[in-house]
C-alpha cells in the first residue's frame, strides 16, 4: 500500500478493490423413487444443519371449503404422532439441540428444522414421523384452536395486519389470495377430520421438496434421507384453483377504522407478477430504486427529507399464481395526504423519466452484492435454495442472477415502472382513526370505510 | 466440544481504539462493526431517549461523507448497514462484498472523527424517531411490553428505570449543542471497539484499521455512569393499560446475578429450564397443560437483549399473555407453583443435560447469524464487542461455553432458591382497556 498523506486518506473515498468471484456451492438435486425431491448443500460454518420440508400445497388449495386449514394442520402436526406424545416430541427436540416449526402460507406447507449434526439422523426420523404418522390428538387440536382465536383477536388490533388483510382482499377479491387469515367463526367450525384429510391428501412425497444445508457430506446425508423417507407412499395431489381476479378500475381508497390510533398505516398496491415472469428482475430493480433499499427515492423523500415516517418501504411479493407490489409507511396522522402525494409523485417520476446512469449502476450493484451475502450462512443458503427450487427456477438461477441484474438498462426500469407501478389504478389502504383521516383520504377518492372485523361501515 | 477455536486477533491503537479481527475466508463477504460503550441505560440523566436519537444522527453526515453519502456508498457497494442502541452499547454495522471493506472502514472512521450535522438534520430525525416509537410502542398491541414497562417498576436508579425510547418532551428538548457534546463525550476512540469479520487477512485488517483510524485524536474517557441499585427487599408491582390488545399480560422480572459468575451460569440453565421453548416448564405448565396462558416466553435480559450484552443490573423475565377468564392473581398463583416446585425439588441431571445440548446448539447459531441472513456473523461480532468493551477479553467467545457446561443440578437448585424469591421480583400487569370478545 503506497503511503498517502493523511489528509488525502481522510478526504478520498477508497475505490473498490477487485471483487473475489462468487462461487455457489454444488447442490445435488435428486428425486427419490417415491417422488420426494431433495436438494443438499454442504456448509461448514458451524457444526449444525438446517432443513425445510415443503409441501406444494397451502391454504389456497382449501380456501373454498376451510380457509386457513392448511396452517392449522401444520400446527397440530407438531403435537403428536402414533409413536410420540406432544411432551415427548418437545423433549426429544431439546435433547437433540434442535429447533422445529411448522406452518403454511397460501402456496406451501412447511416443516422447518435445525439442529446439531451429531443428532441429524434422530432429527430426520422425527421429521419423517411428523409428516407421515401425525396422530392429531383432539385435546391438542382444541388447545391450538383457542390459541389461534386469541391470536386472531390481537391481529385485528394490529395496524400492519389490518392493512395487509384489506390490501389482499382488494387486489384478489374472491381468489384464495384475497384471504390471509380465517375469521373466528371459520376457526370455530374447523373439524379434526378436515385436518386429517388435508394431511392425507397433501403431505405426500410427490408433492414435497426437502432442502438441507449444513455441516454434512451430501452423499452420506442422501443415504440417511433414503433410509428415513424412502418408504413413504406416493400420492396424487390437486392443484390449487385459480379463479378470476377482480377488475380494478381507477384509484380507490379503503379506510380501516381503528379507534384511538396515534399513527396511520398506509399501504398502496397493485397486482404484479410471479418470480417466473420474464419481467421479474426488471421489476425487482425498479422496486429497489423506488423504495426497496435504504438508499431509495421513497426513503430519501418521506423519511430523510420530510420526516413523515420511520419505516417506509416498497416490495414485490411473488405468489405462485400471481404477484403484487406494495408501498407502505406508518406515518403521523396529520401527514397522510402529504405522504400519499409524495408516494404518487415518486411513482410518476419512475414512470415518466429514465433513471440516470449513476443511480442505475448503484441499484444494480446493490442487488448483485446483496444476493451474494446469502452465501455466508447456512440460513442464507437455505433461503436462496428454497426460493429457486420451490418455484422450479432454472438450475443456473443462482449462478446467473448477478450477471442478469448487472445487464439491465434504464429502459428496462422505465418499462417495468410503466407496466407495474400502475399509478392510475393503484389501490390505497389506510388504517387509523377515521376522524383523523376522512378529509385527507377524500383527496384521493371517496373512501370505503371498514371496521377492524372487515365489515363495511 | 466446549472450547472453540474461532480465530481472533485483537490490539489497541495509540488513541485507545480497540481493534478485533476474526477472519473466515470461505465466502467473499465481510462484516464490520463499530461499538461505542454508550447505550440507553447509561445516557445522561434527564435526557431520556437521547442515546437512541443520537444513533440516528450518526447516519446524518460526517466531514467527508455528507447526508446520505454513507448509505449510498454502502448500498451501491452491494452491502447493507444499520445501527442499534442497546442498554450499554450502541452499534453501527455493515455487511458487504469484501472488495468494499476499505470503503466501509473509511466511512466509519470519518464519522468517528468528525460528525457534521445541522439543525435541519436534528429536526428531521426527531420526527423519524417519534414515528419509530409510535410504530413500535404507542400504536401496537403490547408495544413495549415488557421492556419499557418493567424497568420503572423494578428499579430505583434513574439510569436503570427510565423510558429508554424517550419521552417526547425530552426528545423535543434536544439541541444541536447536546448532540455535539454527547458525541465528544461518548464517541471518542478509547470508548469504542472496531470489529472486522469474514473475508479479510488479519495483517491486512489491522493495517487498514491503522490507516483509517489511527489519526483520529484521542479524547478523555467518559466517567462511568452510576447504575448501582439499592438492594431490593420487597416485591414490586405496577399496572399499565393495554390500549389495543384483547388479552391481559403479565410480566415478572427477577433480579439476575452478575455476569460471568458461576451463579450467573447456573441462572442461565435455570432460565432455560423455565423458559426454553415449548419444553420449558413455564410454557408446558401454563400454556400446554393447564391452558391458563396462551403464550409464555422469557429469558435473562429478555426481550431486547441476551445473556451477554449488558453490563449492570438486569432481570430474568417471564412474559405471559393469559386467557381473560383467569384473573391476574390466579395466573400468578399457577406460575408461582411452577417456580416453587423448582425451588423445592431442583432439577435432575436428566433434565439438565439436554438443556446444555440445546444451549450449545443455540450458541453456535447465534455466532453465525442471529440477525437474519443479511448480516453474516452478526452474533459473533456482537459477542466480541461486548466481551471487549465490558470484560476486555474478546477471547471469551471461545471459552465461555465451558462455564455453562459445568453447571451441576445442585448449582441450579441453589440459584433457584436464591433468585426466585418474592422480594427479589417485580410484576407488571398489562390490563386491556377494552373487552376481549369480538
Amino acid at each position: 500500500m503506497a503511503s498517502a498523506p493523511r489528509s488525502e486518506i481522510q478526504t478520498t473515498v477508497p475505490a473498490l478493490s477487485p471483487a473475489r468471484p462468487v462461487i455457489w456451492p454444488p447442490r445435488p438435486h435428486t428425486t427419490l423413487s417415491n417422488g420426494l425431491e431433495v436438494v443438499l448443500v454442504e456448509s461448514h460454518t458451524i457444526p449444525k444443519f438446517t432443513g425445510q420440508l415443503f409441501f406444494r400445497s397451502g391454504n389456497a388449495v382449501v380456501a373454498a371449503t376451510a380457509p386457513g386449514i392448511a396452517d392449522m394442520t401444520a400446527t397440530v402436526v407438531r403435537t403428536g404422532t402414533t409413536a410420540r406424545a406432544s411432551r415427548q416430541i418437545e423433549e426429544d427436540l431439546r435433547r437433540m439441540g434442535a429447533d422445529l416449526s411448522s406452518g403454511a402460507g397460501a402456496d406451501t406447507s412447511v416443516v422447518s428444522f435445525a439442529g446439531l449434526v451429531d443428532f441429524s439422523n434422530d432429527l430426520l426420523c422425527l421429521v419423517a414421523e411428523l409428516t407421515q404418522q401425525a396422530s392429531f390428538p383432539a385435546d391438542e387440536f382444541e388447545r391450538e384452536r383457542r390459541q389461534l382465536i386469541e391470536g386472531l383477536r390481537i391481529e385485528r388490533a394490529t395496524p400492519g395486519f389490518l392493512a395487509s388483510e384489506r390490501m389482499r382482499k382488494v387486489l384478489f377479491g374472491a381468489h384464495p389470495y384475497g384471504t390471509i387469515s380465517p375469521t373466528e367463526a371459520q376457526v370455530e367450525s374447523y373439524r379434526l377430520d378436515q385436518l386429517k384429510d388435508f394431511y392425507r391428501q397433501y403431505y405426500r412425497p410427490g408433492n414435497a421438496l426437502l432442502v438441507m444445508v449444513g455441516d454434512f457430506s451430501p452423499r452420506a446425508m442422501l443415504a440417511q434421507i433414503e433410509s428415513v423417507f424412502g418408504s413413504w407412499a406416493a400420492g396424487k395431489v390437486d392443484e390449487a384453483p385459480n379463479p378470476a381476479l377482480p377488475e380494478l378500475h381507477g384509484r380507490r381508497v379503503h379506510l380501516v377504522h381503528l379507534p384511538g390510533s396515534v399513527q396511520t398505516q398506509i399501504v398502496v398496491g397493485n397486482r404484479a407478477i410471479t418470480r417466473k415472469h420474464p419481467d421479474w428482475l426488471r421489476l425487482t430493480l425498479a422496486n429497489s430504486i423506488y423504495g426497496g433499499a435504504f438508499n431509495s427515492r421513497l426513503v430519501m423523500n418521506i423519511r430523510e427529507q420530510k420526516g413523515y415516517t420511520y419505516s417506509p418501504r416498497s416490495g414485490v411479493h411473488p405468489l405462485r399464481q400471481h404477484g403484487y407490489f406494495t408501498i407502505s409507511a406508518a406515518v403521523r396522522n396529520d401527514v397522510v395526504a402529504a405522504t400519499l402525494t409524495e408516494i404518487f409523485y415518486e411513482i410518476d417520476r419512475m414512470r415518466s423519466t429514465p433513471v440516470g446512469e449513476e443511480e442505475l449502476a448503484d441499484a444494480r450493484n446493490y442487488l448483485s452484492g446483496l444476493f451474494s451475502l446469502g452465501l455466508a450462512t447456512q440460513d442464507g443458503l437455505a433461503g436462496q435454495l428454497a426460493t429457486s427450487t420451490l418455484e422450479r427456477l432454472p438450475e443456473d438461477y443462482l449462478e446467473t442472477y448477478r450477471e442478469r441484474i448487472l445487464a439491465l438498462t434504464a429502459a428496462d426500469v422505465l418499462a417495468a415502472a410503466q407496466k407495474y407501478f400502475d399509478s392510475a389504478n393503484a389501490q390505497i389502504v389506510i388504517v387509523g382513526d377515521r376522524a383523523q383521516l376522512e378529509t385527507q383520504a377524500a383527496l384521493f377518492g371517496n373512501p370505503e370505510v371498514y371496521d377492524a372485523q372487515g365489515n363495511r361501515i | 466440544m466446549t472450547q472453540l477455536n474461532i480465530p481472533i486477533e485483537s490490539m489497541s491503537l495509540p488513541n485507545g481504539l480497540r481493534v478485533v479481527v476474526s477472519p473466515d475466508r470461505a465466502a467473499p463477504v465481510a462484516t464490520v462493526g463499530v461499538y461505542y460503550n454508550i447505550g440507553f441505560r447509561i445516557e445522561p440523566r434527564g435526557r431520556s431517549g437521547f442515546a437512541h436519537l443520537f444513533e440516528h444522527m450518526m447516519f446524518q453526515g460526517s466531514a467527508n461523507a455528507g447526508k446520505m453519502v454513507h448509505i449510498k456508498l454502502i448500498n451501491s457497494s452491494g452491502g447493507v448497514l444499520n445501527g442499534s442502541t442497546h442498554y450499554d452499547v450502541t452499534n453501527y454495522y455493515e455487511s458487504v462484498p469484501s472488495n468494499a471493506l476499505e470503503r466501509v472502514l473509511w466511512l466509519e472512521a470519518d464519522r468517528m472523527r468528525a460528525l457534521k450535522v445541522d439543525e435541519e438534520n436534528l429536526r428531521n430525525q426527531r420526527d423519524v424517531v417519534k414515528e419509530e416509537v409510535r410504530v413500535n410502542v404507542l400504536n401496537q398491541p403490547y408495544g413495549g411490553f415488557p421492556w419499557l414497562d418493567l424497568p420503572p417498576i423494578a428499579y430505583r436508579n434513574w439510569s436503570n428505570a427510565h423510558n429508554f425510547y424517550g419521552d417526547f418532551d425530552d426528545l423535543d428538548a434536544a439541541t444541536l449543542d447536546d448532540v455535539q457534546k454527547f458525541y465528544k463525550t461518548y464517541y471518542a476512540p478509547s470508548n469504542a471497539v472496531l470489529l472486522i469479520l469474514g473475508d479479510v487477512d488479519v495483517d491486512e485488517g489491522i493495517k487498514l484499521a491503522e490507516r483509517h483510524f489511527a489519526g483520529i485524536p484521542s479524547g478523555p474517557q467518559p466517567d462511568p455512569a452510576d447504575i448501582d441499585e439499592p438492594p431490593q427487599i420487597d416485591e414490586r408491582r405496577g399496572v399499565v393499560e393495554e390500549k389495543f390488545g384483547t388479552l391481559p399480560g403479565i410480566a415478572i422480572g427477577y433480579q439476575a446475578p452478575r455476569r460471568l459468575t458461576p451463579e450467573w451460569c447456573a441462572a442461565a440453565m435455570l432460565d432455560r429450564a423455565l423458559h426454553g421453548g415449548r419444553a420449558g416448564r413455564v410454557y408446558r405448565s401454563l400454556v400446554l397443560e393447564q391452558q391458563i396462558a396462551v403464550d409464555a416466553e422469557g429469558g435473562i435480559h429478555y426481550p431486547v437483549g441476551d445473556l451477554f450484552d449488558y453490563n449492570g443490573p438486569t432481570l430474568m423475565v417471564t412474559r405471559l399473555l393469559h386467557k381473560p377468564e383467569y384473573s391476574a392473581d390466579q395466573t400468578i398463583a399457577a406460575y408461582d407453583q411452577v417456580l416453587d416446585e423448582m425451588k423445592e425439588k431442583g432439577i435432575t441431571s436428566e433434565e439438565l443435560e439436554p438443556l446444555k445440548v440445546k444451549f450449545r446448539s443455540n450458541y453456535f447459531s447465534m455466532l453465525e447469524g442471529g440477525h437474519g441472513a443479511s448480516i453474516p456473523r452478526y452474533g459473533l461480532m456482537h459477542l466480541l464487542a461486548c466481551f471487549t468493551l465490558f470484560d476486555n477479553d474478546p477471547h471469551l467467545v471461545n471459552s465461555i461455553l465451558g462455564g455453562f457446561m459445568e453447571v451441576t443440578p445442585d448449582a441450579v437448585h441453589s440459584a433457584a432458591r436464591k433468585i426466585l424469591t418474592r422480594p427479589n421480583r417485580s410484576i407488571v400487569i398489562r390490563q386491556p382497556a377494552k373487552k376481549g370478545a369480538a
